[in-house]
């Protein structure tokens, strides 16, 4: 053990009330740093999670046939406007297009989906709702729509090709449940009738009130749609690298591409502004807690006038003054980081058992939580800013008190 | 070795404060200490002494003139350097102690090794018992600086002083706290050590007899070395 560091961990416990308000401070903003982003990021995970489980992380639609320009120039025209496209409804060359695209190391299953409008009919109900013509064994593999079944069974869906998967909230408008009939009216004006297979929640608003699953083939004779799929939706290894993903499907099939982040990006905005909205509020809690060190190394270095004079006396530098002074105040980040770190996961666990009652943009009886060891890492990192600036200029104030100076003072 | 000059200053000068309160503190001050020799400063308060001790002991920097200790001399020098040579070479003994209060006898003089930084814990621990033995407190090794008598707080001072081994060792008025008896007690504790071990002791002190028991009195007045008379001479202030 260094000598500064002996003599910081000697000074530090003579204040023990002093060194524990410090700690005080520094282990409630990093608990509450922790336990607010575990909240605000677990809603957005929780929303992430479930937009890619229902959709995919990334969808690659309509097909585009670049419009050229002819070469005569219109003097007002600004140069370098965006590429002028026609779009074509719906994939063309669907098997070849999956093929290829498997062949992607980021790409871990991808199926079909053939989307088109509907007007949905059980009883007296009636609504408009979006129909997924999916090929089951390669849309399971792709989605977790399996895992999102709340009742009936995937496998009925499967082996009945005249039933259909609801969203619950859909369900619910429709008043039916599995086993129960519900109506689709076709473009050609006829209801077709099919048995609920299983009803599902994803746990987004969105999907859940609008979604019926039905098998691919029927869809596509209900829709009387010429092409067999009008999306392929894809699973992806690491979905933050779907941008690029979609670019480059973009430029090699010429279709549309759109990934996760893309399609949900005003919700996502949403999120992140929340998030940085509470880690400020949560920063300030920590700066406060900075100044509250900064108090408490204040009077220490006040209160060891003598025993710096002291210590220079006896042949310790300016540097090892300042070191006595960041040791105390590394102690307190390091035991304050540790104890707000388990604070925190106290906090989050505690949290998240909380009921609530979310049934708007996300269905949640719970606070969602988001278990993320960077918010860890970040809490960590800012409680030791913090705290370094709280110690450094009482510390370099120590450095430069002059030994001779208190020797001399008539104080003593 | 015995001596041979330890300590030495030429035409010292120093200056305190500023502007119209500037005072010229120390006047072309002179002065030899050798190995096992006993030096005293004496004087009227503000006569400089105090200003000399840390000129000495590079505590303070002087406006003109030089330090020697050893054949090594001490002229601007950085303040880290400043600082080792301190830390080896110099021992200082305060009037009020200056011990930490929260540490214990064997903790306070074990301060100036852990700067050193020469001997692990265990060594530094036998060396400052063995050091606190040397001044009768062989069995309050382990209590807090705070709870030992004004005598046996100087002693810690003392043993402090020593930790380092240096060849020099400054006092301040190192009895200016005690009374008659622990005075006598603690200086002729000193003195034994200075001259056992030829360290150069220069102590400034208002205690004539004190100055009287030393090698050499030195007088001052005005920030000059009026007179310095060796063992037995009468002082004239």
């Amino acid at each position: 053990m260094t000598a500064p560091l002996y003599i910081a961990l000697r000074f530090a416990t003579h204040r023990k009330r002093a060194l524990f308000l410090s700690l005080v401070g520094v282990v409630f903003g990093v608990g509450i740093f922790i336990c607010t982003q575990a909240q605000t990021q677990g809603f957005a995970q929780f929303f992430i999670d479930s937009t890619i489980g229902s959709n995919g992380a990334l969808t690659l639609q309509a097909r585009f046939q670049p419009r050229y320009e002819g070469m005569v120039v219109s003097a007002k025209t600004k140069g370098g406007t965006s590429q002028r496209r026609n779009y074509f409804e719906g994939i063309t060359n669907v098997s070849e297009i999956m093929r290829v695209s498997r062949q992607f190391s980021n790409v871990i299953a991808c199926s079909p989906v053939l989307r088109g409008s509907v007007s949905a009919r059980a009883g007296f109900e009636n609504t408009t709702a979006e129909l997924f013509g999916i090929d089951p064994t390669s849309h399971l593999r792709t989605t977790d729509l399996a895992k999102q079944i709340v009742d009936g069974k995937f496998d009925d869906f499967r082996n009945n090709t005249s039933s259909v998967i609801i969203g619950n909230r859909l369900a619910d408008l429709l008043h039916v449940g599995p086993g129960d009939a519900v109506q689709l009216l076709s473009p050609g004006g006829e209801y077709w009738r099919f048995d609920v297979a299983a009803i599902t929640r994803s746990g987004v608003t969105a999907i859940d009130s609008a979604r019926i699953y039905a098998h691919a083939q029927v869809a596509q004779r209900l829709l009387k749609k010429p092409y067999q799929a009008s999306m392929i939706i894809y699973k992806l290894r690491d979905p933050g690298r779907a941008p690029t993903l979609a670019s480059h499907f973009e430029d090699l099939f010429q279709h549309s591409a759109q990934s996760w982040q893309a399609r949900e990006e005003g919700n996502l905005q949403i999120f992140t502004t929340l998030r940085m909205s509470v880690a400020i509020t949560v920063s300030l809690i920590i700066l406060l807690a900075g100044f509250g060190i900064f108090n408490v190394l204040t009077m220490s270095v006040l209160s060891k006038i003598r025993e710096i004079a002291i210590l220079r006396s006896m042949g310790y530098r300016r540097i090892d003054i300042t070191a006595i002074f960041l040791w105390q105040g590394a102690l307190i980040a390091t035991v304050g980081s540790l104890l707000g770190c388990a604070l925190g996961a106290l906090m989050t666990w505690g949290v998240s058992h909380i009921p609530i009652h979310i049934r708007g943009l996300l269905y949640a009886n719970y606070f969602l939580v988001d278990w993320d060891w960077r918010h860890y890492l970040w809490a960590t990192i800012l409680a030791i800013i913090s705290v370094f600036i709280a110690s450094y200029v009482p510390a370099r104030r120590a450095a430069q008190l002059q030994p001779v100076d208190t020797l001399r003072g008539s104080s003593l | 070795m015995k001596g041979d000059i330890s300590l030495s200053c030429r035409d010292i000068e120093r200056y305190l404060g500023e502007a119209e309160e500037r005072v010229h503190a120390l006047r072309g001050v002179s002065l030899d200490v050798k190995a096992g020799s006993l030096h005293a400063v004496v004087g009227p308060s503000g006569c400089g002494k105090s200003t000399l001790l840390y000129i000495l002991g590079l505590l303070d920097e002087p406006d003109a003139g030089s330090v020697q200790i050893g054949s090594t001399p001490i002229s601007h020098l950085l303040d880290e350097e400043l600082a080792r040579r301190r830390n080896e070479l110099i021992g200082f003994i305060f009037q009020f102690h200056f011990l930490m209060e929260d540490f214990t006898a064997q903790e306070n003089v074990m301060i100036p090794m852990r700067r050193l930084g020469q001997m692990n814990e265990d060594e530094m621990r036998d060396r400052a018992a063995a050091l606190l033995k040397g001044v009768d407190l062989g069995n309050k090794l382990n209590r807090q600086s705070r709870h030992l008598s004004g005598g046996e707080q100087q002693r810690v001072a003392i043993a402090r002083a020593l930790a380092n081994d240096p060849q020099v060792i400054l006092a301040d008025e190192p009895t200016g706290n005690l009374d008659t008896g622990n005075s006598q007690r603690a200086f002729e504790l000193l003195a034994n050590i200075v001259r056992e071990r030829a360290k150069a002791l220069l102590l400034v002190t208002h205690n004539r007899f004190i100055a009287d028991a030393c090698d050499w009195v030195h007088e001052m007045k005005d920030g000059r070395i009026i007179v310095s008379h060796p063992h037995g001479e009468r002082i004239s202030v």
